[in-house]
């Protein structure tokens, strides 16, 4: 299975989940079966693509953009749904749907080059829970981010939401728990790669100013705050976090990152 | 009543003013004596830096109950310098950082001079490293003293994450920063068949190396190479904008690039070339080559031939014209593992060999040595090795805080918000 196939399932899982969060999200409520079948659909149809590609690689598809892309899609659905599940909000169901989606999409259009190689570095058990337990905080991370721009809009005109401020501090939370696990997984394998577990590499810069923003959230929500200053702090820190998963390349002072592989 | 700045208990304005003014002192010292010098923090001066850190950690545990006491330990200042820690590392991001302090500061321009050319050097960084020590240092030891007096202010549970989050990060900033002082890194090369004892640092001095290490064999494997359509005129990949490459995948022998279907009829990863044919053969010099059949999708015209990047021996290299445009060529196969055989000799008589990769080093008396470098122009014909050696007394307190805090984080994953729960007293 290479990037050929890719469309073939990405674009009904992306159906699949559009419709769950459309049902989800109606004045009427649906049977919840009607909202969880189509969701688990398109993840076992997602999931499904990233097993036969892995099996095709012969490596982890962790390596490029692209590929880490296809893991963010997946796990912001699958954290959209459990989160539906243990929540009940609807309307963050539709929006991981659409923002899956999305980078579904740029998969799609902009397909990647098939290449089985994987630099010597690379090769270590680290490699694929390093990656993944990032991106799975990335997409935890999202969550909370739209979250708390729902919080800003309403804080416009009304007292904050409790319950809302309730749900983003669950999601930063247990996103920054995985943050730091993905962290510490990578210095152990950096010391058994690089010989240091921690060298100011841009991409290690850009993680400890990102791990700094939700620190200050939760250091804000842990004295009981809840202004608008606090719920600021989540959509900026995921700004952080795009320009250190997407942007580091485009640094000055990121050209000479050890992070670059593709 | 309202509350004028500077009167207790302080709050956000005094926590902001406060790591300010430590960033300020920073530049100040910076400006009149120049980069930080972390050899001046080597054994046993960490210690004593160490030392003196638990003494005011134990003198503000002393006065616990004093309102500044009580701020140093609280959120405001933990949000302060975490917060101006941040903005140093935002700047590190986006500027090019010097991998050494630059020498004599007169000459740099001012940003250099501020110590913005090496951030991780710089007074105000290494001073708000020093203070966030402190007040997170004061935060563990304040709340690990009020549970062994009230063990009724904090349930088990919560306590267990709390001081798994901030002793472990703790224990981690101090042995890193200290490391940072005595760790010892030098490179070594190596050639096959030869021994080595010496190793520079980067002035160039020999330095003390209880080890040698002999080199017996360097092996490199290579991926299969890809092909690319490439512009006879400007001799570039094709698309420009965005290169396409056909990965030789004995799984995946078709594919296409632009207007060209391309089939791998036969691929050699190792083939010479004698009498301009192509042949399977494991000399060194031995490079891939493949017979390729390349269809056009417009005017239906076929090209055959081989093609090879060459590898060291330019007479092996073949692409294959496809039109007037045009040519398909080979890239430089990837590297897919290196290793190299070696012996490593202690002062005490002992032979260890080895197997070192890349992800696979080998500690022997406190060294680590990593497989680091080979000749990348002759590949696979490298005829040396070269070797990292690194070694950090403070490893092992790093490890036990990285330790301490991946419980912490587990904690966090399972209890998400609840972590919080029963507050921390402010």
């Amino acid at each position: 299975m290479t990037w050929d196939a890719f469309p073939f399932f990405a674009l009904p899982a992306a159906l699949c989940w559009l419709i769950a969060g459309l049902l989800a999200c109606r004045a009427r409520p649906v049977h919840r079966l009607a909202i969880e079948l189509p969701m688990l659909a398109g993840l076992v149809l997602f999931a499904a693509f990233i097993a036969a590609f892995w099996h095709t690689l012969a490596r982890p598809p962790l390596r490029t953009m692209g590929e880490t892309r296809l893991w963010y899609a997946f796990f912001l659905a699958a954290a959209g749904h459990l989160t539906w599940l243990r929540w009940r909000d609807g309307w963050l169901l539709l929006l991981t749907a659409v923002m899956a989606t999305a980078f579904a999409a740029v998969d799609m259009l902009d397909p990647e080059s098939h290449s089985i190689a994987l630099m010597p570095a690379l090769q270590s058990f680290f490699f694929v829970p390093h990656v993944v337990i990032y991106i799975l905080a990335y997409a935890l991370f999202g969550i909370a981010a739209f979250a708390a721009l729902a919080q800003l809009w309403r804080q416009r005109t009304q007292p904050a939401d409790t319950h809302l401020f309730a749900f983003m501090d669950e999601a930063a939370h247990i996103g920054f728990g995985f943050l730091v696990l993905g962290l510490l997984l990578g210095a152990v394998w950096a010391r058994e790669a690089w010989g240091h577990y921690w060298a100011w590499d841009p991409k290690e810069t850009l993680a400890f100013v990102t791990g700094a923003a939700y620190l200050i959230y939760i250091h804000l929500r842990a004295q009981g705050r809840t202004d608008k200053l606090v719920a600021w702090t989540l959509p900026v820190a995921f700004l952080l976090l795009l320009l250190g998963w997407l942007g580091t390349s485009l640094f000055p002072g990121a050209q000479g990152s050890l992070h670059l592989y593709s | 009543m309202t509350r004028r700045i500077w009167q207790f208990p302080w709050g956000y304005i005094e926590s902001a003013l406060f790591a300010t003014g430590i960033a300020a002192a920073g530049f100040a010292l910076q400006l009149t004596v120049g980069y930080f010098d972390f050899y001046l923090l080597h054994f046993p001066a960490n210690l004593v830096a160490l030392a003196l850190l638990l003494v005011l950690i134990a003198l503000a545990v002393r006065f616990e109950n004093t309102p500044f006491v009580r701020w140093l330990s609280g959120i405001p200042c933990a949000v302060a310098l975490i917060a101006a820690l941040l903005v140093l590392a935002l700047y590190m991001t986006l500027t090019p950082q010097l991998a050494h302090p630059p020498a004599p500061a007169a000459a740099a321009g001012l940003i250099a001079r501020l110590g913005f050319a090496r951030v991780t050097a710089s007074w105000p960084f290494v001073l708000l490293y020093a203070a966030t020590l402190l007040a997170l240092g004061v935060t563990v030891a304040r709340r690990v003293y009020d549970t062994s007096r009230h063990p009724s202010h904090h349930t088990p549970r919560h306590d267990f994450a709390f001081l798994c989050n901030h002793l472990g990060l703790w224990i981690l900033l101090a042995a890193a920063g200290c490391g940072a002082a005595d760790m010892q890194r030098a490179v070594m090369y190596v050639r096959e068949g030869e021994t080595e004892w010496r190793v520079f640092d980067r002035d160039g001095t020999a330095l003390p190396l209880p080890l040698a290490i002999e080199l017996k064999d360097f092996t490199l494997e290579e991926y299969p190479p890809k092909l690319a359509l490439i512009d006879r005129q400007t001799n570039t990949p094709q698309p420009e904008a965005a290169p396409a490459f056909l990965q030789i995948d004995p799984a995946r022998p078709r594919g296409r690039l632009g207007d060209w279907e391309i089939s791998i009829d036969e691929y050699l990863h190792e083939a010479v070339r004698i009498d301009g044919e192509f042949r399977a053969s494991p000399m060194p010099a031995s490079t891939p080559a493949a017979r390729v059949t390349a269809k056009n999708l417009v005017n239906g015209k076929t090209r055959r031939g081989w093609i090879c990047g060459g590898g060291n021996v330019l007479g092996f290299y073949a692409a294959l014209t496809l039109d007037e445009r045009h040519f398909l060529a080979m890239t430089e196969p990837e590297p897919k593992r290196y290793a190299s055989d070696i012996v490593a000799f202690t002062p005490s008589g002992e032979r260890i060999a080895a197997r070192l990769e890349v992800n696979k080093p080998l500690t022997i008396g406190g060294w680590t040595i990593y497989q680091y470098s080979y000749d990348t122009a002759a590949g696979k014909m490298s005829s040396y090795s070269g070797f990292e050696l690194v070694r950090d007394p403070w490893l092992l307190p790093a490890q036990i805080g990285m330790g301490i805090m991946a419980l912490g984080a587990l904690s966090l994953i399972g209890r998400g918000a609840g972590t919080q729960r029963a507050g921390t007293r402010q």
